[in-house]
């Protein structure tokens, strides 16, 4: 061959004509890169769900280990699968044990103790795997000082032995097995082994005490194959176990894939304190979802804290019921109750608590036509994905009634459907749709969106709750995958009466951003769904609230007065601020509120004359003080009073101009005892929450205070979420002490 | 595209500029996905590694110092990213029975011999497929490629040298068999 025709063949070596889809697929994530690097540059992370990040050092690595990941896994397998080896032959053993005490060597531990090694052993995936075995080295170190009490001139002939069957035999005498004098003679012979060992041991070893402890668990038949299986991996013998074990730990924890931190939140930063004089009105949207809740649970559960922009105050806060007072009427939806307490974080300032709770509905319950729309795209390929997917539609099946309709769509390269309109009472029908779903492909989740439109909308009843539940991971890859292209969408679709409700699930690649964006704009709930107890908060319990909203475009605004407060901070509602103007502008979206919604927002602010945060102005003040001066000579006795004037506006499900409530808020508004309660709670989770976002506002307030604080106000906590609370601070306060610095 | 209007688009993207640097994407996505297929001769490979190369693209522009030529980075770049796909999957880039997809439309006996041509490039040494691929597919320099693959000129040139000298013998062979 010569080489014109080798370099014609190479030069004209076809290349098939490029995939759009993979294209855009590719630049959607060399966006999202792009955007989180950026944000990298000005932003400090707290970190992500890898587990390996927190405890196994990659600095320590070789290059060649790090670029190999795969020949790590498989030793890694191979080091597991010895253990689980080992693991079962201790159980083995303390099963024999048990069964025939008259063979059993005293040397080992004890049944109970062994079995203990082994669950050790085969659960420990990471970290923990040291600790067993450590026990047993800890406890033979133990024994031994014991024995040096003894007498020294035993030690030289059978230390080991003696003590050790002394240490076993006392916990037989616990189990109340029996124990004689010929098991112990065989004891002892084995033990002499053991100790022709130890000597050996000692012959290399440096550290003599450590190996002698050592030396006994050596020579027991059960646990030699653990010891065998260290030697396999090829940690010399004269290292004390203890030692080895940790190595081993270090070396093999990490390293299996999963997307991580391509989770997008939008940006946002904490209310700051605003002085009264400048900005007296405050005003913005509520937000009863609990979507930032449920995925801090989530990263705590897995040991690190949650990016700073996961948490959304007051999603933190309403995510528990609070006892507010209920209104009667469903034409009045809702009754703000509005409470004032000292402030746990700054000394001299007071909290102010807007607490709302939506009617009840407790007759009847309107007839729903509900199209699940289901995302089947390969990134929901997960078990906390599809499968709890499945799950939490087959549970919000039983909050239906049998009169109303289900129809499922799905979509991943291309939408479809599985499932047209159908009864609810065809359980069976509608269930067998759900578990022929798999997962697979990209991502067209626009067209998905679009076909459960028209599903609703081929199915609409004038009278019943029309809405379109979304079940995914928020990775749309394919269609529309632009957020405000997607959000124009949903936006024109609301008006025809068709409500938007998000369910997000997965983690790594989950995209709250484009979520939250849906949800807002389509009249909806966004909540995120991390393991199958909320699926049952949400969809069961909650059911009412998710299903059948009783008031849309809540929007809240308060105005304080100057004589009273000279400066406030809202604590929460960051991304849902609105613009003053905005309030009485029927034609500006807000959050929407379901039956028995409880909504809380807390305001932090200084009464007038105490140590600000904000500087009074220098030359505002004195006109301001003179103006005071006139109002409290005109209408002295009704405005000295109020702290601030609370105003609401919401529009009724069905309509489209909406109705005002307003009242003002006093110093003589003090709740009774169990709304006290809540509200301490409510502060407690938003201490929480601060401190997670960084604790700008508040003060020397720490994980603790909120234990304390939440402990003292968890009242009768029927479901048990605000212990779970009080769980998940504990979590924090531990993975924050692991955070470096 | 200009060169001038690129190297704006460069440096606005290198400033974090989110529009530049998707527009850089959008025109440079061909080319590394034709030039990661040539290098890997396997559809879905190209594809994964042109991804993974884009985003190692978002992550590293800010550090395209303007010594080279912007496409030879992104050569060296895309190279890169393919190793490291390869051995993240831990297997061998030359899959024949890709390559042999990659052709079956047009089966004729000329096309059989190119498909053998390409199979056996890509059995070369690593080194050796990268300078061929460079230098006689993507027509480099030798120089250019020896910036690329980072080693002297005149080890490219002997590469080259060492793969024609190998594809010759191995096709001389055969023929002389056939």
């Amino acid at each position: 061959m010569d080489d014109q025709k080798l370099d014609k063949i190479l030069n004209d070596m076809d290349v098939p004509a490029i995939d759009e889809n993979a294209k855009k697929r590719a630049l959607n994530l060399a966006m999202a890169e792009f955007d989180a690097h950026q944000k990298e540059k000005e932003k400090k992370f707290q970190g992500f769900s890898l587990l390996g990040r927190l405890m196994g050092n990659h600095k320590d690595k070789t290059h060649k280990q790090r670029r190999d990941p795969m020949a790590e896994k498989s030793r890694k397998n191979f080091i597991y699968g010895g253990m689980a080896t080992a693991a079962a032959v201790i159980i083995v053993a303390g099963i024999g044990l048990q069964q025939a005490p008259q063979y059993s060597m005293p040397i080992i531990p004890s049944p109970a103790e062994t079995n203990t090694i082994a669950m050790g052993q085969a659960t420990s995936v990471r970290g923990k795997v040291s600790e067993p075995v450590s026990d047993v080295y800890r406890q033979a170190l133990e024994t031994r000082n014991l024995q040096d009490s003894d007498g020294a001139q035993e030690e030289s002939m059978s230390f080991v032995p003696k003590t050790k069957s002394t240490d076993s035999g006392r916990k037989r005498d616990q189990l109340g097995m029996v124990k004689n004098a010929p098991q112990k003679k065989l004891a002892e012979k084995e033990f002499y082994d053991g100790r022709a060992k130890a000597k050996l041991n000692r012959a290399i070893s440096k550290d003599e005490a450590e190996v002698d402890a050592l030396a006994p668990m050596a020579s027991s038949p059960a646990i030699a194959p653990a010891r065998e299986m260290l030697k396999q991996q090829g940690f010399a013998s004269t290292v004390p176990m203890e030692e080895k074990i940790i190595i081993t730990d270090d070396d093999t924890v990490n390293t299996y894939y999963q997307d991580e931190g391509r989770d997008q939140f939008q940006d946002f930063v904490e209310n700051p304190f605003k002085a009264v004089n400048a900005e007296p009105v405050s005003t913005f949207s509520v937000d009863v979802d609990t979507a930032s809740y449920s995925f801090m649970r989530r990263q705590l559960n897995h040991g690190v804290l949650p990016q700073k922009d996961a948490i959304r105050i007051e999603e933190l806060i309403n995510y528990f019921d609070y006892n507010y007072d209920v209104p009667e009427d469903k034409s009045v939806p809702f009754k703000p109750s509005v409470t004032v307490t000292d402030s746990p974080w700054n000394a001299g300032k007071k909290l102010m608590h807007i607490g709302i709770k939506g009617y009840e509905i407790t007759d009847e319950q309107p007839n729903s036509n509900i199209v699940f729309l289901l995302d089947v795209s390969g990134s929901m390929n997960s078990p906390d994905k599809l499968p709890l997917v499945k799950n939490s539609m087959k549970m919000l099946l039983n909050s239906l009634k049998p009169d109303d309709t289900v129809s499922i769509a799905v979509y991943a390269g291309a939408a479809g459907t599985v499932l047209e309109p159908t009864k609810a009472s065809e359980k069976a029908k509608i269930i067998a749709a759900f578990d022929r779903l798999s997962a697979g492909g990209s991502t067209a989740g626009a067209a998905g969106i679009n076909l459960a439109y028209q599903l609703a909308e081929q199915n609409f009843d004038e009278d019943a709750v029309n809405r379109v539940i979304l079940a995914t991971d928020g990775d749309f890859n394919v269609g529309i995958s632009n957020r405000e292209e997607l959000k124009d969408f949903v936006e024109r679709k609301r008006e025809k009466g068709v409500f938007l409700s998000v369910l997000g699930f997965g983690q790594g690649n989950y995209n709250d951003h484009l979520m939250q964006a849906l949800a807002q704009n389509g009249n909806g709930v966004a909540a995120y769904i991390d393991n199958l107890n909320e699926a049952r908060k949400v969809l069961v319990e909650e059911a009412t609230s998710s299903l059948f909203p009783i008031a849309k475009d809540v929007k809240i605004q308060i105005e304080f007065n100057p004589a009273l407060v000279s400066e406030y901070r809202l604590v929460g509602y960051e991304t849902r601020a609105l613009k003053r103007e905005d309030f009485n502008n029927d034609a500006v979206d807000a959050g929407d509120i379901g039956a028995g919604h409880t909504v809380t927002a807390i305001y932090e602010y200084t009464p007038a004359g105490a140590t600000q945060m904000v500087d009074p102005l220098r030359y505002g003040a004195a006109k301001e003080e003179k103006k005071h001066n006139l109002d409290n000579i005109d209408n002295a006795s009704d405005f000295n009073q109020e702290i601030a004037f609370l105003k609401m506006r919401y529009k009724l499900p069905k309509e489209n101009v909406s109705k005002l409530i307003t009242q003002p808020v006093t110093y003589t508004q003090h709740g009774d005892g169990e709304v006290t309660q809540d509200t301490e709670f409510a502060t407690a989770v938003a201490s929480f929450a601060q401190i997670l976002k960084g604790g700008k506002y508040t003060g020397k307030m720490n994980y603790d205070d909120v234990i304390n604080l939440a402990n003292a106000s968890k009242g009768e906590d029927k479901f048990g979420y605000r212990a779970e609370f009080i769980q998940l601070v504990r979590l924090a306060q531990s993975a924050s002490a692991m955070q470096p610095r | 595209m200009s060169t001038e209007n690129e190297q704006d688009l460069i440096n606005a993207a290198k400033s974090g500029d989110r529009r530049a640097f998707e527009a850089l994407l959008n025109t440079y996505y061909d080319v590394i996905f034709k030039f990661a297929f040539k290098w890997c001769a396997n559809r879905n490979d190209a594809e994964d590694i042109t991804q993974n190369a884009c985003i190692k693209l978002a992550r590293s522009i800010d550090k395209f110092d303007g010594k080279s030529a912007f496409s030879s980075w992104l050569y060296r770049l895309v190279i890169n990213c393919g190793k490291d796909w390869y051995k993240s999957q831990n297997r061998h880039p030359s899959n024949p029975d890709a390559l042999e997809k990659a052709k079956t439309n047009s089966d004729t006996e000329d096309s059989l011999y190119t498909k053998q041509v390409l199979h056996a490039v890509h059995q070369l040494p690593e080194g050796e497929k990268d300078a061929v691929m460079l230098v006689l597919s993507e027509g480099l320099s030798h120089k250019e490629a020896a910036q690329i693959l980072g080693c002297k000129e005149s080890t490219i040139s002997w590469r080259i040298h060492e793969a024609r000298k190998k594809l010759s013998a191995q096709f001389e062979k055969e023929q002389n068999y056939g």
